[in-house]
């Protein structure tokens, strides 16, 4: 070993080792943050913390099934009581009482100050009067037993109407005591975790204890478990995934190493083959974690396949090393195409080294650093390791056969062109399939599980928030304040008819100055005694009747007012936690709408309040323009990387005709590929978009091998190592694309195709080569 | 009534006497037997009768009257309209009991309120002679005979127990001319129901 490649071999070993130290202490994240751009509308930050943390991505639906109606409740308090005992949940309902009764007292002694009826005309004579003779009607009316008893203390109904506020519109129906869905075939329980919906190793756990429990309460039983909601999504999307990578991924190895075995007959030339992409992959992550202070899920998955290129280095490399060759020279004689190959993908991501999208940079900034260095690696490391005089055998029964195949293929010149054109055609005519698809389209979950949680939604009256009313402050007090504000142009839209109803944490928390406020309209004793006595005049009351009334108004003016403390225990505490949140800046509160008939009215008059603090979201349309923005601009970077190349190549190869010669079979090749997918009735996604980075990566050094110039002397050899390339993509990638999931079907079939069309277009294109073309002549 | 009580009676007498062929019957002394009483009952397919209802309560010094309409689909369905002193209406209809008032309608489902369940089926299963659900909510006692008959219910459970002490509906034959409702903070209300001519 020569000291040049002693001192590559030492640094690659350092790199590697200071690589995996800075990847040990990385922090994967895999959110929605990748999506976000790096200066995010306040809009688009609360809707990243709401799909993050938010309460609704916090409830985990949970159906019990396929026993009778009276085995399936006792199951149903059994999985209760043990998950009420666990300190994963913050709440487990599923229709028994448990808080219910603390929710009642809590409204019940504080009616005065919750209730917006209180003001000060109800409480003089001729409001009394009028609500005394309300009172008398409701007495009469069959719901009177109702009214019956909570009157002499609260004759103005201030509890009643608490109540009917706080009841959510659809109530799941109850049978034995708990929750069932409405065929009475299902027991139904909403928990919620501690955890936020975005931590998904927490879910996992959450899930997991919710099967255990439920193992336990069902025992003896034929009752099986559902469960639904974001967190047990993204649980399965990330099990789905995994298994599938691992399955496919398996197989893939499993084909592509016994084909390569089958032609090198080493296991360590095989072994070898692995670390330049491996390298590259190490070093990226920690140039992305060194950068960004942690690496994306998302950046990692695609960041992994755009490198995939880098798996060909060595395929080129031990191919093309001829008999009796050192493979240092081989290597020497490859270098300037290859690393034309490489300049050329590496300056097509780099584009996106600029994007405003932190999830892009990372992607361009990723595959940069893995490209470089798996190429230095394939240079420097490799051909001091390849045993000496390591020759791959089996080129030589292949060269003829392919060299055939290679001298005819530019017979299908003209039906290329026609079929490019056929390409050309169809994406004209399907302009709505391009880089339109939604983030719904992306989702592993499938849509049967998709209906199940929609029927366990639906039958709980579980949040399913779309619409909401967003308002920031700077304290707590200021956004309850705000909040009111908001509340009331929404009582004034819902008297429109724009929408049904919302909810609002002031409806549980009122603000401090809202309560004063109440209290001072609250009269002393001595003087709602007199108003009383005058009201009661002619009506069929006793005149000490509502003796309770004084006493609990006059004790409503003095009492402590209420604070996010006073609903400890209840389960109102937990919606008003949902709906109030503090957040690195300030505190910012939620309400959530229902009904929405006209959203831009109802925007419009929220918009006016408070200089435009408060807004409105829809949550599901914004996350649509996220995702869109995302793809628009991967899109938009793509094309800036395809001029960089066209420039690149000109300045390297010198001549406009070479440079299409070069480009032509691979953009053909993209043309081809997208009309394809289109056909088969895919829309293109973000996945696919990535698959077609990678086919321009792997395609360009085929077209370039395919340059008689670039060739070098042994061109047989060199075509025949670029089939063997595009047979381990082909595989590889093709076999992801028998996955169920968009993420992988999409990204394996748009390779797998791609690079074989590439290859064929490459072969397809190629000029005859001088000499070749003479001993044609000559024989 | 609508079907006549003499064709229910007929009825009931036609099964006593076919009962009657194997076995005496218990009670022969005169006196009203329950499942007889609910035999009777349930032969009645369809009644109307007009209410007048007087609640005495612990706050006010004279009683408030409401009246209103009555009427019955057996086996499950019961309307209440009440015309004065103002218009509202409680429709009874298998397990939902929909509330209808001025500012609007409500439903609600019987098995989520126990006591407005127990209420409704006070009087609902026993126009409809469904003793079997009369004793899963009270302890049912039958006083009279056939042309004065009192049907005392006791709440079993508690929650139900903590505002009605005792029902009784009264009547003769195959009507039911009254019923009482003794609360449990010693309120009181007494609904009578006469038929309706129309």
């Amino acid at each position: 070993m020569s000291l040049a490649a002693r001192w590559a071999l030492a640094a690659w070993v350092a790199g590697v080792a200071a690589c995996a130290a800075v990847v040990a202490r990385t922090e994967v994240r895999t959110d929605m943050s990748a999506f976000l751009p790096r200066s995010p509308s306040a809009a688009e930050q609360v809707l990243v913390e709401q799909l993050r943390e938010g309460v609704v991505s916090r409830l985990i639906l949970v159906g019990v099934e396929g026993d009778g109606p009276g085995r399936l409740a006792e199951i149903s308090k059994r999985l209760a009581a043990a998950l009420r005992a666990s300190d994963r949940f913050a709440s487990v309902n599923n229709g028994e009482d448990g808080g219910f009764e603390k929710d009642r007292d809590f409204l019940w002694r504080n009616r005065y100050l919750l209730s917006p009826a209180v003001a000060a005309g109800r409480f003089t004579a001729q409001g009394l009067r009028e609500t005394l003779e309300e009172g008398l009607r409701e007495l009469a009316s069959p719901a009177g037993v109702l009214v019956q008893r909570t009157l002499p203390a609260d004759p103005g109904g201030e509890f009643l109407h608490l109540l009917e506020q706080l009841t959510p519109q659809a109530r799941p129906r109850l049978h034995a005591g708990v929750w069932f869905s409405r065929d009475g075939r299902r027991a139904l329980l909403v928990a919620q975790t501690r955890a936020a919906g975005a931590d998904v190793d927490a879910q996992e756990r959450a899930l997991a204890e919710i099967r255990a429990a439920f193992g336990q309460a069902s025992a003896g039983s034929e009752a099986r478990l559902t469960a639904t909601g974001p967190g047990v999504f993204s649980v399965t999307a990330r099990e789905r995934i995994r298994s599938d990578a691992w399955r496919l991924g398996f197989i893939a190895t499993v084909v592509i190493s016994a084909m390569l075995l089958a032609l090198y007959r080493s296991v360590r030339v095989l072994g070898l083959g692995v670390l330049p992409v491996a390298s590259g992959a190490l070093a990226g992550v920690a140039a992305v974690s060194l950068a960004f202070g942690s690496v994306h899920g998302i950046t990692l998955a695609f960041g992994v396949t755009l490198i995939g290129e880098g798996a060909d280095y060595a395929i080129y490399l031990f191919t093309q090393n001829a008999p009796g060759a050192q493979p240092q020279s081989t290597f020497e004689r490859l270098w300037p195409t290859l690393r034309l190959g490489v300049l050329t993908s590496v300056l097509g991501f780099s584009a996106m080294l600029f994007s405003n999208f932190a999830g892009l940079a990372q992607l361009g900034l990723f595959s940069v650093v893995g490209l470089v260095v798996a190429a230095l690696v394939t240079r420097w490391v490799l051909p001091a390791l390849l045993p000496r005089g390591f020759v791959v055998a089996a080129v030589a029964p292949f060269a003829p056969k392919v060299m055939a195949l290679v001298h005819a293929a530019p017979r299908l010149r003209y039906p290329l062109f026609v079929l490019i054109a056929l390409a050309l055609a169809v994406l004209l005519l399907h302009p709505r399939a391009l880089w339109s698809g939604s983030l719904a389209t992306l989702s592993p979950v499938s849509p049967a599980e998709q209906a199940l949680d929609r029927e366990l939604r639906q039958e709980l009256g579980a949040p399913d928030v779309r619409y909401l009313a967003v308002v920031q402050a700077r304290d707590e007090q200021a956004v309850l304040e705000a909040a009111e504000r908001v509340a009331a142009a929404l009582r004034e839209s819902i008297a429109r008819g724009w929408l049904q109803g919302f909810d609002s944490p002031v409806l549980y928390l009122p603000s401090q100055a809202t309560q004063r406020e109440r209290q001072a309209a609250l009269p002393a004793a001595d003087a709602l005694r007199p108003a009383l006595l005058t009201a009661l005049k002619g009506l069929p009351y006793r005149a000490d009747a509502f003796e309770p009334f004084v006493r609990d108004v006059s004790a409503a003016r003095s009492m402590p007012l209420i604070t996010h403390a006073s609903l400890q225990g209840t389960s109102l505490e937990l919606r008003l936690d949902a709906l109030l949140v503090r957040r690195a800046s300030g505190w910012a509160a939620m309400l959530p709408l229902r009904g929405v008939t006209d959203l831009e009215a109802i925007a419009a008059s929220v918009g006016r309040i408070d200089q435009g603090r408060a807004m409105l979201l829809d949550l599901k349309l914004q996350s649509e323009q996220l995702y869109r923005g995302y793809l628009r601009e991967a899109v938009a970077y793509a094309a800036l990387g395809a001029i960089a190349i066209v420039v690149l190549l000109l300045a390297s190869l010198r001549s406009p005709r070479r440079v299409l010669d070069v480009l032509a079979p691979l953009a053909a090749a993209v043309l081809a590929t997208c009309a394809l997918l289109v056909l088969a009735g895919a829309e293109l996604s973000i996945f696919h978009l990535v698959g077609l980075l990678l086919v321009v990566a792997v395609g360009s050094n085929y077209s370039l091998f395919f340059d008689p110039a670039l060739s070098g002397y042994d061109r047989s050899r060199t075509i025949v190592s670029l089939v063997f390339a595009a047979v381990s993509t082909l595989v590889g990638f093709g076999v992801l694309a028998f996955s169920k999931l968009a993420v992988l079907s999409g990204i394996g079939s748009t390779v797998a195709l791609g690079a074989a069309l590439a290859l064929a277009f490459s072969a397809i294109l190629s000029r005859p080569v001088e000499k070749e073309a003479a001993h044609a002549r000559a024989a | 009534m609508t079907t006549g009580p003499s064709f229910a009676l007929r009825c009931a007498l036609l099964g006593l006497a076919l009962a009657a062929a194997g076995i005496p019957p218990a009670q022969a002394q005169g006196g009203l037997e329950l499942a007889q009483l609910m035999q009777e009952l349930r032969a009645v397919k369809a009644a109307r009768g007009r209410f007048v209802e007087r609640k005495y309560l612990a706050i006010l010094s004279t009683p408030l009257e409401s009246s209103g309409t009555l009427v019955y689909t057996a086996p499950g369905r019961l309307e209440k309209h009440m015309l004065s002193p103002r218009k509202e209406s409680l429709i009874l209809d298998g397990d939902t009991l929909l509330v209808e008032r001025r500012d609007g309608q409500r439903r609600f489902a019987l098995q989520e309120h126990p006591v407005v369940w127990a209420f409704a089926e006070s009087i609902r299963s026993t126009l409809a002679g469904d003793l079997d659900t009369l004793n899963r909510f009270y302890q049912v006692t039958l006083e009279g005979d056939a042309g004065r008959w009192r049907l005392r219910l006791k709440p079993t459970e508690p929650r139900m127990r903590n505002i009605a002490a005792e029902i009784v509906l009264s009547g003769s034959g195959a009507w039911v001319g009254a019923i009482e409702i003794e609360e449990a903070g010693g309120d009181r209300s007494v609904m009578t129901i006469t038929r309706d001519a129309a």
